[in-house]
Parts: C-alpha cells; sequence; structure tokens
C-alpha cells in the first residue's frame, strides 16, 4: 500500500489515531457529554471552515474569513436592536457581498485570491474598528434572547448549535454534490481550463464559491457574537489558521478539485482532538497557534497535488 | 562508442521501452523513426538524461555512465536540439548560446560582452551562420533560431574532452526545401565534429540523411537498416505494423461538402493574433488551418469558440452576427472545441467519464440547477458504446483513460450536445495508431453527419489527407488556398513554401 492510495483515507485515520493517544492519554476524553459540548463548541469554526471549503475547493483561498467574522460580530452587535433578528440577514448578505468583491477582484483582475481577500480582510477589519470605536461592544441580554435565543440550548439532548451546524452542511453538501453548480465547481478545482474549454463561465463560478465563503464566515461570526453577547474588532482573531488547518486535515488540498465539505467535518474534528489534547498535556495558549502552524504545513505538503503545480512554485 | 543495452523504461500504465538495444558509432547520423507513441521522445528523454531508466546499461566508450539530469549528460558530450526550440527569445544569440555558461567570460565579477561575442561569433561559425551575436533572438527566423540551437549544443566541444552525440528532435518540421538541403549538408560536414541522431517522421529525408536508421514500435526496436537497404516502404510498413496509404486518412470516405454556411469570417482581425482572415466553413467541410507555431491558427480557433474577442471584421456563426464573444454563447450555438492539451484543457482529471460529457450541457440534464444523475449516467452509457470507449464503466475518472479513450469522451462531450460546429486542435497529439485511426472515422463520420470541421492538424501530411480545404497562414495573416479534392491533394512542400 503506498501513500497514494493511502491519501484519502489519511484524515480518517489522523481522527482515529490522534482520539485514541488523547483518549488513551485521559479517558475522561471518551466522556460523551464532555465530547458533545467539546465538538458544539466548536460550531462557529466549524461553519467558518464549511464556507472556506467551497474557496480552496476551487483552487483558491480565503484569507478575510476571520476579519469578515469580526466586522460581523460588530454589525450583529450594534444594529440587534434596531433590527431584531433581521440583523442576521445584514450579516449574510454582507458576508456575500464582500466574498464576491473578494471573488470579482480575483477573476477580472487577475489579483491572486491569497492577495484579493487579504485585502479585503483588512478592509472588513478597518470596517469594523471603525463601527466599533474600537471597543469592546455588548448585546442587550434582553433582546439577544429575543431574537437569537433559539441558537443556543438542547433538544433532546442535541445542542442546537450542532443542528445549525448540521443543517448548513446538508446544505453546503447539496450545493456541492447535486446541482450543476457544485460540479462546476469540481471541474474548475480540477482542471480549471477544461472548464473554459467546455463553455463553463468560469469568473461566475469563483466569483460566487468566494461568496459563499464569505456568507458562511458570516453567520461563524453572527454565531460566535450571539454566543459571546457582544462584539469587537479581534472577537474571532485566532479562527483564520485553525479553518484553514480544518479544512486541509480534512483533505481538501489547496490545488483543489478534490476533497469538500464532509472532508471538512473530519478535519474540524481533528482540530478538536488536537485541541483538547493540548489542553491535557497543558500546553500553553500562547504555543498552540505554534502547534497548529506545523500541523497546516504537514497537512499542505502531504494533501497537495504536485502535478498541478507543474513545476513552478512561487 | 555510446551505447544502450536492454534499456527499459516504464510508467504507470505503459511500458514505454522494451529491452531497447541502440549504438552510436563516431561520426555516424543515426535515424530514429517511429509513430507517436512508438517510444522515440521516451528514448530520447533517456538518452540525453532527462529519463533515467528503469534497467539496461548505458555506456560511453564501454564505460557505464548514468545521468540524473540532461546537464550530467551534457558533461557528458550529449547535445540536444529541441523542437519546440528551448531559446530564450527576449535574449540576445549569445546570451543563449551560452546561458547556464558565462562564468567563463566574468571578469571582476562582470561579464566581458566582448569576450563573449567574439566567443559567439566562433561558434556561429560553425554553423555558417554570420549574425551579429547581440541580435535578439526573437528576430531571427526560425530556420536561424535551429542553427543557434544547434551552435549552442556545439559549444561543448570545448568544453568536454569526449565526442559529440547530438539529437535532432524533428529539426525540418517547419523548415522550407532549400533550408532543409542546407541543414543537411551541414549535419554532413559536421560529422567530423559529432555523431548525430536524427529523429524525423519525414521518412524521405531520414533515409537521404542517415546512415542507419532505427525502427521502433510499441516500445520496441523492430529493425535497424543501413542506408544503402533502406526502401520508405518496407520502414514504413514495420513503423506502422502495416501498410500506410490514402486509406490511412480515409480519403476515400471524403464527401463533396453542403452549401449552408456554419461559420463565416468577413476580414476578421484580432489584434497582432491574426489579421484580415476571410472564409466559410460549410456543412460537411473539413477545414484545416496551416502555419507555424504561433502563425495565428489557435487564436482563429479560440475566436469561434467566443474565447478571443477580434478587434475588426464580423464573425457569423449560422447566419447570426455575433457581437459578444464569450464560450457559452458559441457553445449554444452549436461549436465544440477539443483543444490541443487533451490532458488539462480537453477533460478534467479527476472527473468520471459522465461527468465530462455533460459537463457542457449540464442545462439539459438538471432541473433548476439539481443534477439528474440517472439521465447523465446512461448518456454516457450510450457514447462509451457507440465510440467504442474502453472504460471498465461511466463512473471511471477520465484521468485514468489512454489518451485516445479521452478524445473519446471530448469528442462524444460535443456531439453527444448535439455540437455540429467542430474544433479540433491537434485531435491526434500523442495517440497510436489505433487510436488516430478511430479520431479520423469519427471526422469523417462527423462530415456525414453535416458538421463543419476546422481543423489544426498535428502534421501537415494529416492536414492534406483529411481536408478539403486547407488555408495557410503565417504570422497572423492569410497566404494561400488550396482545395484538396481526393487524389488531387496539395503537396507537403506547396504548403511549407507558404508558411515560412
Amino acid at each position: 500500500m503506498t501513500l497514494e492510495t493511502l491519501k484519502p483515507y489519511l484524515p480518517w485515520i489522523t481522527l482515529f489515531v490522534l482520539a485514541g493517544i488523547v483518549g488513551a492519554a485521559n479517558p475522561a476524553f471518551f466522556n460523551p457529554v464532555g465530547l458533545v459540548a467539546l465538538v458544539a463548541d466548536i460550531t462557529p469554526l466549524f461553519i467558518m471552515a464549511l464556507g472556506m471549503t467551497f474557496a480552496i475547493y476551487i483552487g483558491g483561498i480565503d484569507l478575510s474569513v476571520q476579519q469578515m467574522a469580526n466586522l460581523v460580530t460588530v454589525i450583529a452587535t450594534v444594529y440587534l436592536a434596531q433590527f431584531g433578528i433581521g440583523v442576521a440577514f445584514v450579516c449574510v448578505i454582507v458576508g456575500f457581498l464582500f466574498g464576491a468583491i473578494s471573488g470579482f477582484i480575483t477573476t477580472r483582475l487577475y489579483v491572486p485570491s491569497f492577495v484579493s481577500t487579504l485585502a479585503m480582510g483588512f478592509v472588513a477589519l478597518s470596517g469594523a474598528k471603525f463601527l466599533s470605536g474600537e471597543r469592546a461592544l455588548s448585546m442587550d441580554a434582553t433582546l439577544r434572547d429575543q431574537s437569537f435565543g433559539w441558537m443556543f440550548g438542547n433538544t433532546a439532548g442535541v445542542p442546537h448549535e450542532l443542528i445549525i451546524a448540521g443543517v448548513l452542511l446538508f446544505i453546503a453538501w447539496f450545493l456541492q454534490k447535486r446541482t450543476t453548480f457544485g460540479r462546476a465547481l469540481k471541474a474548475v478545482g480540477s482542471g480549471e481550463l477544461a472548464a473554459v474549454a467546455s463553455g463553463l463561465n468560469v469568473d461566475r463560478i469563483k466569483i460566487l464559491a468566494f461568496a459563499i465563503s464569505g456568507m458562511f464566515a458570516a453567520i461563524a461570526g453572527l454565531m460566535f457574537s450571539v454566543k459571546l453577547s457582544g462584539g469587537d474588532a479581534n472577537l474571532a482573531n485566532g479562527f483564520l489558521l485553525l479553518a484553514i488547518v480544518a479544512v486541509l486535515v480534512g483533505g481538501t488540498p489547496l490545488t483543489g478539485g478534490v476533497g469538500g465539505v464532509v472532508n471538512t467535518v473530519i478535519g474540524t474534528l481533528i482540530v478538536v482532538v488536537i485541541r483538547a489534547g493540548m489542553v491535557y498535556l497543558e500546553i500553553d495558549a500562547t504555543q498552540q497557534q505554534m502547534v497548529f502552524g506545523i500541523v497546516l504545513i504537514a497537512a499542505i505538503a502531504l494533501t497537495i497535488d504536485r502535478s498541478k503545480l507543474r513545476g513552478v512554485v512561487k | 562508442m555510446y551505447e544502450l543495452r536492454k534499456v527499459d523504461k516504464k510508467f504507470p500504465g505503459v511500458h514505454a521501452l522494451k529491452a531497447v538495444d541502440f549504438k552510436v558509432n563516431r561520426g555516424e547520423i543515426v535515424g530514429l523513426v517511429g509513430e507517436n507513441g512508438a517510444g522515440k521522445s521516451t528514448l530520447m528523454k533517456v538518452i540525453y538524461g532527462a529519463y533515467q531508466p528503469d534497467g539496461g546499461t548505458i555506456t560511453i566508450d564501454g564505460t557505464a555512465v548514468r545521468f540524473q539530469n540532461p546537464r550530467q549528460a551534457m558533461e557528458h558530450g550529449i547535445g540536444m536540439v529541441f523542437q519546440e526550440q528551448s531559446l530564450i527569445t527576449n535574449l540576445t544569440v549569445m546570451e543563449n548560446i551560452f546561458l547556464g555558461y558565462e562564468a567563463q567570460f566574468v571578469k571582476f565579477g562582470v561579464i566581458d560582452w566582448k569576450a563573449m561575442a567574439e566567443a559567439a561569433r566562433r561558434q556561429l561559425a560553425k554553423v555558417k551562420l554570420d549574425i551579429n551575436p547581440a541580435t535578439i533572438t526573437s528576430e531571427l527566423s526560425f530556420a536561424q533560431r535551429q542553427l543557434i540551437e544547434l551552435a549552442k549544443v556545439l559549444t561543448l566541444e570545448e568544453r568536454i574532452d569526449g565526442d559529440l552525440v547530438i539529437l535532432l528532435d524533428e529539426p525540418t518540421s517547419v523548415l522550407a526545401k532549400e533550408e532543409v538541403e542546407l541543414l543537411f549538408k551541414l549535419v554532413r560536414e559536421l560529422t567530423n565534429r559529432a555523431s548525430f541522431i536524427f529523429v524525423s517522421h519525414r521518412m524521405d529525408e531520414v533515409l537521404d540523411l542517415s546512415d542507419r536508421i532505427y525502427v521502433m514500435k510499441d516500445g520496441e526496436v523492430v529493425d535497424v537498416v543501413d542506408h544503402d537497404a533502406a526502401e520508405v516502404d518496407a520502414i514504413q510498413h514495420k513503423m506502422v505494423g502495416r501498410d500506410v496509404d490514402k486509406e490511412y486518412y480515409r480519403e476515400q470516405k471524403q464527401q463533396p461538402y453542403g452549401d449552408e454556411v456554419l461559420v463565416s469570417f468577413d476580414t476578421v482581425s484580432a489584434g497582432n493574433r491574426y489579421k484580415d482572415i476571410s472564409f466559410d466553413l460549410h456543412r460537411g467541410e473539413v477545414l484545416c488551418l496551416v502555419g507555424t507555431e504561433g502563425s495565428g491558427r489557435e487564436a482563429i480557433l479560440r475566436t469561434i469558440f467566443g474565447l478571443q474577442t477580434p478587434t475588426s471584421g464580423q464573425v457569423t456563426i449560422k447566419g447570426q452576427p455575433i457581437s459578444s464573444f464569450n464560450a457559452r454563447a458559441s457553445v449554444d450555438l452549436g461549436v465544440g472545441y477539443v483543444p490541443r492539451e487533451r490532458k488539462v484543457e480537453g477533460i478534467v482529471a479527476g472527473m468520471n467519464v459522465y461527468e465530462n460529457m455533460t459537463l457542457s450541457q449540464m442545462q439539459n440534464y438538471s432541473n433548476a440547477g439539481v443534477l439528474r444523475t440517472g439521465e447523465e449516467k446512461s448518456l454516457a452509457r450510450t457514447w462509451i458504446e457507440r465510440l467504442a470507449i474502453k472504460t471498465p464503466n461511466e463512473n471511471k475518472d477520465c484521468g485514468g483513460l489512454s489518451g485516445g479513450n479521452q478524445q473519446k469522451v471530448v469528442l462524444a462531450k460535443w456531439r453527444s450536445g448535439g455540437s455540429d460546429i467542430i474544433l479540433l486542435d491537434h485531435p491526434t497529439r500523442g495517440l497510436d495508431i489505433g487510436a488516430k485511426e478511430d479520431v479520423y472515422e469519427m471526422i469523417r463520420a462527423m462530415c456525414d453527419d453535416g458538421a463543419g470541421i476546422i481543423l489544426v492538424a498535428d502534421t501537415l501530411e494529416e492536414a492534406i489527407g483529411l481536408s478539403h480545404t486547407i488555408l495557410v497562414v503565417k504570422d497572423g495573416e492569410f497566404q494561400k488556398r488550396f482545395d484538396g479534392r481526393p487524389g488531387d491533394k496539395p503537396s507537403l512542400y506547396d504548403l511549407v513554401h507558404h508558411m515560412i
């Protein structure tokens, strides 16, 4: 068995091996109640990673997601009183538009997505700072519970976050697997030139992929904001690295075309396990990003399809 | 002096070289012939060090050698003159000649350009080229650049001790008859400096120039013929496994084309890509665009497919004047495009057969954007059977199919969607002979179905054999039109004469 044939199973193997190690060191890890809580806790990150999957699946990347979420925490907090639950709609539209602009810059101005989304991320950050006056804002508890109380809590022992995550996962999966759009995404990710030569409107497909990424980042930001009952321009910091790690260790390579949203579920679970392991090993929070940085490099090195790079990496 | 013994090379799914014995003596010109896919290019790559053999030995004057890369091969006196020229066109001639070996001219950390120019002149004299070494390479003709490639390889003489072996890969493919003769004369003279391996698909030229000829088929050397014993027909028979004649290009199936015009160009120009091009493509017609690389052939195809917007002139498709150029609109008018780079533009590797077949027509297999995969699969099964595509089933990744079957998938994609203006860019490139014949059959079949075909052929012979009409373009400008009725086809040199 070679590494190539093993590749599709690597995320699963990684997940089970890591869970086994953490569980062996700390049997309490396998306590179902604790596990569910751990997983529910990471829902905003999962949703962000779900959106990011679309950008990476077409061979791009979206570095604006964290700042997008930051901006949305501020928007949600500032406008909750005015719009009530309608603020969710505002957030989603803002996320979609920001993503679409990144996509437009990438496809029409030929700016690589890692630059266009990085730049748009700074625009979002700046917007968040301006809107919040660089202060940490908090939501009115009553208003919050009125409009978004349903986001948290339990039904038949299942945390609502998980239900929301499940619904979004289904939508993303359906888009990717069952629609012409999803098929087009795969074509663009696997062989963009062939997609062009088949008459697909590749630019529009890419713009939509980035818009979806922005939209999911906005949903993640909204959830996070409701969860912490407030918003500020740095609230979601630390999400970006984890979101990229979740997508890549899940098995969607930077070169795109394979993997997809279900892989991102596995990737996110791997992130959960690594995090839990580090807490158990008492790795200081300041060092955790270092671990994830190393994991990210390893994941890219293992998953990237070098035949698509045609020998040139700049 | 240079010898390969029982050299083997395998790629996933292909046994490219099977125990090949190959030998070049001092001062000898060795011909190497074989169809595309016979293993010629793999053998050459092994010789000049781009590939490492899986088995067998390579010896130079009896000493075993193993090259990790082309540079090591060069240091042992093996140089390659590339068919797709390897010169960097925005550098000067002398910079190209000494690319990677500038150190010899460096004094106090800067390059002594005078010394380099002087040295370059000496190299140019070897190939009898009298030009200023400071000329920018792009200003030279194709033939001149070919000679500079040769001069570049001949610099090895001064750098190494042993003998030189120089590979010439299809050096004559775009040379005029007189230029070919000059090149041959030069190569014969240079045999006192080097041995040559001459690769070409033009049999008469190989016979003319070579002392000995290696014939390859399916990764094996099937025959070695001496110059005096060589006959075109016999060699061709060995190469192909049977006689090659008019049957090959299905000339007997060539029917007169219809009256209806599918595509019309009226003095169309696209920037500096092509200028004032006019033609009509009719139903049932194979129209071939002939010219050298970069002559504007591809740009014309891309315009019809909507990927290259013209700057002036009028393009009409099926009576409809085209004002906005995009691929979707062209596809909707029935245009299908079979690009040259089959593996990266033709099929999507990583997607399976049915996904590839419906990629251009997903709207016909979906409701409100949701795919009807069952229908996609049954379409794929129909076409797998109709074109005899060799695949276990419709769920197989197209990237794992052979080149010929990939090409069938691409053709099925367009034909199943009802496309009747088919643009073929090098449709037989890299295919083995059986697969080529399948493509030729399909071209005739599409014409019988009333499709019009614009072809950029892989070889001139193919262009002549297949087409009703040949348009020769050069530097983006129309040169000459030939009509090719079966039995009354233009000759190779008729075309070449106008190409360069």
